[in-house]
C-alpha cells in the first residue's frame, strides 16, 4: 500500500514554502502530521505531484493566549500538545473536552490542528470546535497574511478557502466576551473511530445570560455544520429547559445526516439533539471557566 | 533519491531513499531493524510505533525522510546488549503476548506512556494502549505486564534484568 | 493411573521460551526474510464483483524501470497445474468442483479477485507497475447474496456447475422428527442469521519463494499452520516432485484459519520464482487481507423447535444456508460439523437438519477459529428465546436440558458419545460466580434510574480432540506423530508438524517433555516448521495440547526408556535401577553415581557399541488421541446498554472452562481471553460488508473496526476439576472456545438489557445502529408462545 512518486520538499521558512506551492500549482499538497493525507496517499485515493513538508518552519508549534485573551495555535501545534495544556484545561472547556477524543493517542503525537482543518474532513473534530468558538485560520501567501472566518473556511468536503500558494499558519480564537463554558460530545462505535456523529458547544456568559453561543456539528453533513439557528436561541438568553431543549431541537433540525452503516439520518439527528442537550444541562450545573 | 541520516538506536545511520520511502521500510529494509513490524499500512494498528524525538509515531505514517536529523529508538534499541528492560521483563513474567507481531508496537508505545505517566492505572493504560491492536489476547495480559513494570519501576526494581 | 515423571512444569505459568526474542524485536516472520536477489509481488486485481475478463494488457507494465516481470492468468496457467483446492482434497470435500484459473482468465469473481501479478524490484515499484496494467472486463450482474444465488436464474459464478450451488441441498434425521414434534407441546419458529466476518490476524498472508534454478529446488519461507500441507499444495499446483520442494516457516503472526494450504497467490509467486528463477516475495497489506483473504460466518438458518412446556428442548428441525463465497475453501464442509454439534451437551430426542451451500460473489469461505460455532449460536439463542416465552429462567432451562454425566455416557444425537461432559457443573458455577440473585437486584434498581443492565449465560462444549470416533483414528487428523531425540549436547529435541502461531508450543511441549524425561525445561527444544525434518502436522482444531501433548508424553517415556537401557548397558546397573533427574541418569539412591545424559548421548553416538545395543537414541511415536475428551464450559457476560446511543459495554465477563488437565495456564488463559475478545468484536464491531453490487466495504481498519483495549474488559476465569478419561492424556484444547461462546453469551445480556422493551435478538452483528432500531421495532412482533394443539409461529429475523 504505497504511495505513487512525488516530489518532496521540506523548506526551513515560510517564504520558502509559498514560493514552493505557488511553484506546484493545484498539484500540491502540504505535508504537516501525515496522519489524515499519508493514508490517503497510500491508499491512492490522493496523488499529489509535489508534496511541502512544513515540519521543519520554525517556531510554529506553539499554542498560547495574547494579553486580551485570544488564543494563538501554530502550525505545528500537535494534538497532544493541545490534550496536555493546563492552558487549554483552565480556559477553553470545549478545545479541553474535544482534545483527547481526536483519533487514538498515537496519532495525536503527530497530528494538528491547523493540519486537521485544512483537510476539512466532514467527521473531522477540531472544525466543529473552532467553528463554535468563532474561531479564523490565519493564512499566508505571497502577498502576505489573511484571516479568513472558519464560517468560510471549508467549502465543502476535504476543501478548503486556501488558495494553492497559501499556507494555513495559525488557528485564532477570540477572546471571550464573558465565562468561557462548553463541550465536546463524540459518538463513535469505538475509540478511535471516526465521529458517527460530534457536536460542539462553546458559551460565553456574564452572569447566567449568554452573551455568544456557537454550537456546531460533526459527521451529519457534507462539510461541518454550523448550527446557527440553535445557537441564536440561547443568545441573549439563560439556560433554562426551555431553552436548552429548543437548541437542541434546531440544532438536530440543522443536521442533515445521511442513512448508512453507523446508523439512520433520524438516529443521527436525534443524537444531535441528545449531545446538545446533555452538554448544556451540564454547563448549566458547572461553574465557568474564566477567560485568559 | 535523497541522503538521510539519523540517529537510530544510539548509533549514527544513513541511507539513500525515495520520498515516499516510509520510516517503517527504511528501518525494516534499508537498515534491516525488522523489529518494527507492519501490520496494516494506513496508520490504525500500532504494530509500527517507533519513538522519534521523544514521542511514540505510527512509523507507517512518517516519510523516511522526515526522520532525517531525529533520534529513532525502536525495540531493538529499548534495552540493548541482549537484556530485558523493566517493561519487557514484567511482559515475559506476564505471559503478555501470544503470536508476537503487535509486540514491538505495544512495547513502544507503552514504554513511552509509562516514562510520562509512571503512576498511570488501569483506565490510563488502556486509554494509552488503545492505538494498539492485538488479536490474540485480549489485551488483559498486556495490561497486566504494564501494571507490573509500573509498580517494579516504583519500587525501585531497576532495568536491565536479565533472562532467567 | 500411572503419574508423570516428575510434576515439576506441567500445570505450571512456566514463562514462554519464545519471548525474550519476540520482546526484543528478533522475530523472524515472513516479511523480515531478505534474501540475495530478492523480488517482489503486487497484484492487480478486479474492481468489479462480476466480469467477463476480455482482455489484460501489461506492456506497460513490463516497460516500467524496475519491473523484472508481469503475468497474467494465461501465463500462470501456462506455468502450473490446474487442479481442485489443495486443503478440501486433503480434507475429503465432496461435491462439485467448480473450474477456475490461479489467477482470473476468462472471469473475475468477487471485488479483489487477482488478475495479474507484477514482479519487481520493490513492492513500490510492483504496485506502480499495477497501475498500469489494462484490464477490460465485461461487468455481469454480481450474485450478491444467497437467496440470489439459490435462484436459479442467478448466473452462475462457475461454467461447469450450471448453477451457484456449491454444496448441494442435503438433509439428514436423526431420532423420529416427526413423532418428536407431532407430540410436543409447542413448536417454535425462529430464524437466525450469524453475518460475515472474518479472521484478520494482526500480520497477514504472504511467502517468500524460492527457487533454484540450479537444483530445481523450490524452497518457500511460509506463514502458515502446516508447512506440510503447504507443500502438498505447492508440489500439487506446480507440479514438482516432494523432495524438490521444501517448506520453512519461522515466527507467525496468527493466523485463526486462515493459513493453511496455499492461497492463489502465494502460488501464482512460487510460479513466478520459478519462471524467473529469483527469490519472489508476496505480502499482503492490511487491505488485500480484508478484501481478499477470506472470510467467514455468513450463514442462516430456520429453526423449529419441539419443546414441552416445561421447557423440555426435544426436537431441533434446522435448515442451513451457507454462503460460501466465490471459490472453494471451508464452506462446503461447515454444514456437516454443525449437523454434529448441533445437540450440543443437551438430551435432545430428534434432530433434523438440512443444508445447501450457495457461490456468491464475495471473498471465498474461509477456517475461522470455530467453524462451526453457529451451531452454538444458534442453540444458545433458542434456549434463551424459548425460556423467555416461557417464563423460565435461562440457567434453569439450560441446567434442566442438561445430558446428565452417566458412565457410560450418553451419546449425541449425532453419535459422539458426551465423555466426561462438565456442562451442569461449569453452568452452576459461572452463575455462582455471576451472582446472579445480586445482578437481578441490581438490574431492577438500574431501570428504575433509566439505565439497562443484562446478564446473558451461554454454555459449549468442543471437540478438542473430542472423543475418538467409533470408526478409530481416521485420516491425517486422527493421530499426531513426533519425533524424539536425545542429542549429544543433552538436548531433548522434538520434531513436530505443529506450527505454533501463538499458542506457545515450544513452551508447553517442552514442559511435558521435560517432566516426563527428567531433564530441566531449559533442556528441551522443540524443532517445527520445515518439512525436511518434522513429521506432517498441522496446528488447528484445538487438538495440539491432547495430541501433541499426548505425543510428546507418550514419547518422552519411551525416549527414556530407550536412554535408560542404553545406560544400563554403559553403567553396567538395571535399567529397573536406574532413573533421570535433573538431566542426569544415576542409580535410584545414589547421587554419587550420576551421569549428564549428554554423556550417556555422546558414547551412543561414539559408535563402540555392537549390533546387539540399541545405541540410537531417538523415538518416532505415534498418539491417537487416547480417550480425548471434550472441552467446553460455560460462560457469563455483563452488558450494559445505553438506549439513547445504542451502545453497548460489557461490564463484567466470567468463564468457567474445562479443558482437562492444563500444561500451561497462562497460555490457556490467554487463549480463551483471545477468543472472547473476537466475539466481542463480532457482536459489537467487525463486519465483512458488500453492498448489494458486490462491493467491499470493509477494506480498511476504519471500517473493520477490531476491539481495542477500551472495548474488551478484564476476563475472570476459572477452571473446572476435570474428569479424567484417560490414564495418562487428559489435556484437552481450548484454543476456538473463546470465539464460539462468547457471541450468543453476549448476544443473550443484550436481549436480557433490552427485554422492558420486548426486544427479541435473531442475529449476532449488534452495532449501535442496530440496537435502536430493534428497540424501535420490538413490540410490533410478539412472541406467540400459546399452548398446542397447533404450532406457535415466532415470525424471526428482521
Amino acid at each position: 500500500m504505497y504511495p505513487s512518486r512525488f516530489r518532496y520538499e521540506a523548506p526551513h521558512t515560510v517564504a520558502e514554502a509559498i514560493r514552493l506551492l505557488a511553484a506546484g500549482g493545484d498539484n500540491a499538497k502540504v505535508l504537516a502530521g501525515g496522519q489524515s493525507l499519508v493514508p490517503l496517499m497510500k491508499l491512492r485515493f490522493a496523488a499529489p505531484e509535489l508534496v511541502v513538508d512544513i515540519n521543519n518552519l520554525p517556531g510554529l508549534s506553539y499554542h498560547r493566549a495574547d494579553p486580551d485573551g485570544t488564543l494563538r495555535i501554530g502550525a505545528l501545534c500537535r494534538h497532544a500538545d493541545l490534550e496536555r495544556s493546563a492552558l487549554l484545561a483552565g480556559t477553553q472547556p470545549t478545545m479541553a473536552a474535544a482534545a483527547p477524543l481526536i483519533a487514538d493517542p498515537i496519532v495525536r503525537n503527530r497530528g494538528t490542528l491547523v493540519g486537521s482543518l485544512c483537510h476539512a474532513d466532514p467527521q473531522g473534530d477540531w472544525a466543529s470546535v473552532v467553528l463554535s468558538l468563532g474561531g479564523s485560520v490565519v493564512a499566508e501567501g505571497p502577498d502576505g497574511r489573511r484571516s479568513i472566518p472558519m464560517t468560510d473556511f471549508v467549502t465543502g468536503p476535504f476543501q478548503n478557502l486556501l488558495a494553492p500558494d497559501e499556507i494555513a499558519v495559525e488557528a485564532v480564537i477570540p477572546a471571550a466576551q464573558g465565562e468561557r463554558r462548553g463541550g465536546y460530545l463524540k459518538l463513535e462505535r469505538r475509540v478511535g473511530d471516526f465521529a458517527t456523529v460530534g457536536v460542539a458547544v462553546s458559551l460565553e456568559t456574564a452572569g447566567e445570560v449568554v452573551r455568544r453561543a456557537g454550537i456546531a456539528l460533526t459527521g451529519v453533513g457534507a462539510s461541518t455544520i454550523a448550527a446557527s439557528a440553535a445557537a441564536a436561541a440561547l443568545t441573549g438568553h439563560s439556560l433554562t429547559a426551555e431553552s436548552i431543549a429548543a437548541a437542541a431541537s434546531a440544532a438536530a433540525e440543522a443536521a442533515r445526516p445521511r442513512t448508512d452503516h453507523r446508523g439512520s439520518a433520524e438516529y443521527k439527528r436525534h443524537m444531535v439533539a441528545t449531545f446538545v442537550e446533555r452538554i448544556l444541562t451540564r454547563c448549566s450545573a458547572e461553574p465557568a471557566e474564566r477567560a485568559a | 533519491m535523497t541522503d538521510i541520516a539519523m540517529t537510530v538506536n544510539g548509533a549514527t545511520r544513513t541511507g539513500s531513499v525515495e520520498a515516499r520511502k516510509t520510516l517503517a521500510d527504511f528501518l525494516r529494509d534499508d537498515l534491516d531493524l525488522t523489529g518494527t513490524h507492519v501490520g496494516c499500512e494506513h496508520g490504525v494498528c500500532g504494530a509500527c510505533t517507533v519513538i522519534v524525538d521523544g514521542r511514540a509515531v505510527r512509523s507507517c505514517l512518517m516519510l523516511a525522510v522526515q526522520a532525517a536529523g531525529s533520534e529513532v529508538t525502536t525495540i531493538e534499541g529499548l534495552a540493548p546488549d541482549g537484556a530485558l528492560g523493566t517493561l519487557q521483563q514484567a511482559m515475559w513474567d506476564s505471559h503478555s503476548f501470544q503470536c508476537g507481531f503487535c509486540t514491538p508496537g505495544f512495547v513502544m508505545q507503552a514504554s513511552a506512556f509509562l516514562s510520562a505517566h509512571p503512576d498511570a492505572d488501569e483506565q490510563q493504560i488502556r486509554a494509552a494502549l488503545s492505538g494498539n491492536l492485538c488479536r490474540c489476547t485480549g489485551y488483559q495480559s498486556i495490561i497486566d505486564g504494564v501494571l507490573l513494570a509500573a509498580r517494579r519501576s516504583r519500587a525501585g526494581i531497576s532495568e536491565g534484568i536479565s533472562e532467567g | 493411573m500411572a503419574q508423570i515423571a516428575a510434576q515439576r512444569y506441567t500445570g505450571a505459568s512456566i514463562r514462554r521460551s519464545e519471548d525474550p526474542r519476540l520482546l526484543t524485536g528478533r522475530g523472524r516472520y515472513v516479511d523480515d526474510i531478505k534474501l540475495p536477489g530478492m523480488l517482489h509481488a503486487a497484484f492487480v486485481r478486479s474492481p468489479l464483483a462480476h466480469a467477463r475478463v476480455l482482455s489484460v494488457d501489461v506492456c506497460a507494465a513490463r516497460a516500467l524501470p524496475g519491473v523484472v516481470a508481469a503475468f497474467t492468468g494465461a501465463d500462470l496457467e501456462a506455468m502450473t497445474v490446474p487442479g481442485p483446492d489443495a486443503l478440501s482434497t486433503l480434507m475429503g470435500a465432496a461435491g462439485p468442483t467448480p473450474e477456475f484459473t490461479l489467477l482470473a482468465t476468462d472471469k473475475v469473481r468477487f471485488a479483489g479477485d487477482p488478475v495479474a501479478v507484477v514482479i519487481a524490484e520493490s513492492r513500490y515499484l510492483a504496485e506502480d507497475g499495477c497501475e498500469l496494467v489494462e484490464v477490460d472486463y465485461d461487468e455481469l450482474p454480481p450474485v450478491a447474496s444467497a437467496d440470489f444465488a439459490l435462484d436459479p436464474g442467478s448466473p452462475p459464478l462457475f461454467a461447469n456447475l450450471g448453477d451457484n450451488i456449491a454444496r448441494s441441498r442435503s438433509r439428514n434425521e436423526f431420532g423420529d422428527i416427526a413423532a418428536t414434534f407431532a407430540g410436543a407441546d409447542r413448536v417454535y419458529d425462529f430464524r437466525i442469521d450469524v453475518h460475515r466476518h472474518q479472521n484478520v490476524p494482526m500480520e497477514g498472508r504472504g511467502c517468500v519463494a524460492s527457487y533454484d534454478p540450479d537444483l530445481g529446488v523450490l524452497t518457500m519461507h511460509a506463514a502458515t499452520q502446516s508447512v506440510h500441507v503447504a507443500k502438498i499444495a505447492v508440489t500439487m499446483r506446480l507440479g514438482m516432485e516432494p523432495d524438490k520442494v521444501r517448506v520453512l516457516a519461522g515466527d507467525i503472526g496468527g493466523s485463526f484459519g486462515l493459513k493453511i494450504g496455499a492461497s492463489r497467490e502465494e502460488l501464482a509467486t512460487a510460479a513466478a520464482s520459478r519462471a524467473l528463477g529469483r527469490p519472489v516475495k508476496w505480502v499482503e497489506d492490511r487491505t488485500e487481507n480484508l478484501t481478499a483473504s477470506g472470510q467467514a460466518r455468513e450463514e442462516s438458518f430456520n429453526v423449529r423447535a419441539a419443546v414441552s412446556n416445561d421447557g423440555d428442548l426435544l426436537g431441533l428441525d434446522v435448515t442451513m444456508v451457507i454462503d460460501t463465497g466465490s471459490y472453494p475453501g471451508m464452506g462446503g464442509m461447515v454444514p456437516a460439523i454443525i449437523e454434529a454439534m448441533l445437540p450440543g451437551p443437551y438430551k435432545l430426542a430428534a434432530l433434523g437438519f438440512e443444508s445447501v451451500g450457495v457461490t456468491t460473489n464475495k471473498a471465498p469461505y474461509v477456517a475461522y477459529r470455530g467453524p462451526w460455532a453457529s451451531e452454538t449460536f444458534v442453540r444458545e439463542r433458542v434456549l434463551d428465546l424459548i425460556a423467555k416465552d416461557l417464563g423460565l429462567d435461562p440457567l434453569e432451562i439450560r441446567l434442566r436440558n442438561a445430558a446428565p454425566r452417566t458412565d457410560p455416557p450418553a451419546v449425541m444425537l449425532t453419535g459422539r458419545p458426551l465423555a466426561g461432559v462438565t456442562t451442569r457443573e461449569s453452568l452452576e458455577r459461572v452463575a455462582k460466580l455471576a451472582d446472579i440473585p445480586a445482578f437481578r437486584r441490581r438490574q431492577a434498581q438500574a431501570r428504575a434510574q433509566g439505565r439497562y443492565l443484562g446478564i446473558g449465560v451461554a454454555t459449549f462444549i468442543e471437540a478438542a480432540p473430542g472423543p475418538r470416533s467409533p470408526e478409530g483414528a481416521s485420516g491425517p487428523m486422527g493421530s499426531e506423530s513426533m519425533r524424539l531425540r536425545l542429542d549429544e549436547d543433552g538436548f531433548v529435541v522434538l520434531f513436530t508438524g505443529q506450527m505454533p502461531h501463538g499458542q506457545s508450543h515450544q513452551t508447553t511441549l517442552a514442559q511435558i517433555a521435560a517432566d516426563e524425561f527428567g531433564v530441566p525445561f531449559e533442556q528441551v527444544r522443540v524443532v517445527v516448521g520445515d518439512t525436511d525434518v518434522v513429521p506432517f502436522g498441522l496446528t488447528g482444531g484445538s487438538r495440539s495440547a491432547t495430541m501433541t501433548g499426548g505425543v510428546t508424553l507418550h514419547g518422552a517415556r519411551r525416549l527414556k526408556a530407550k536412554v535408560l537401557d542404553f545406560a544400563s548397558h554403559l553403567m553396567e546397573v538395571s535399567a529397573m535401577d536406574l532413573q533421570i533427574t535433573d538431566g542426569n541418569v544415576g542409580v535410584r539412591g545414589d547421587p554419587a553415581s550420576a551421569v549428564a545424559v549428554s554423556e550417556i548421548a555422546r558414547q551412543a553416538a561414539s559408535g563402540e557399541f555392537g549390533a546387539d545395543v540399541d545405541a540410537r537414541l531417538e523415538v518416532e511415536a505415534v498418539f491417537d488421541g487416547g480417550e480425548g475428551g471434550w472441552s467446553g464450559g460455560s460462560h457469563c457476560a455483563v452488558v450494559e446498554v445505553d438506549v439513547e446511543t445504542g451502545i453497548v459495554t460489557v461490564e463484567r465477563y466470567v468463564a468457567v472452562e474445562d479443558c482437562g488437565v492444563l500444561i500451561n495456564p497462562a497460555v490457556v488463559e490467554g487463549q480463551i481471553r483471545g477468543g472472547v475478545a473476537q466475539g466481542i468484536g463480532a457482536v459489537l464491531l467487525e463486519r465483512s460488508a458488500y453492498d448489494a453490487d458486490g462491493n467491499f466495504q470493509s477494506a480498511t481498519f476504519m471500517d473493520y473496526l477490531l476491539p481495542t483495549a477500551c472495548d474488551v474488559p478484564r476476563i475472570e476465569i476459572e477452571h473446572l476439576q476435570t474428569v479424567p478419561l484417560d490414564a495418562d492424556v487428559n489435556f484437552r484444547g481450548v484454543g476456538e472456545g473463546g470465539m464460539i461462546v462468547a457471541p450468543p453469551t453476549i448476544v443473550n445480556a443484550i436481549e436480557d438489557a433490552l427485554s422492558p422493551f420486548g426486544v427479541r435478538i435473531y442475529e449476532q452483528h449488534l452495532p449501535p445502529a442496530r440496537i435502536l432500531e430493534l428497540i424501535a421495532t420490538a413490540g410490533s412482533a410478539q412472541p406467540s408462545g400459546s399452548a398446542q394443539p397447533g404450532r406457535s409461529a415466532q415470525p424471526g429475523g428482521r
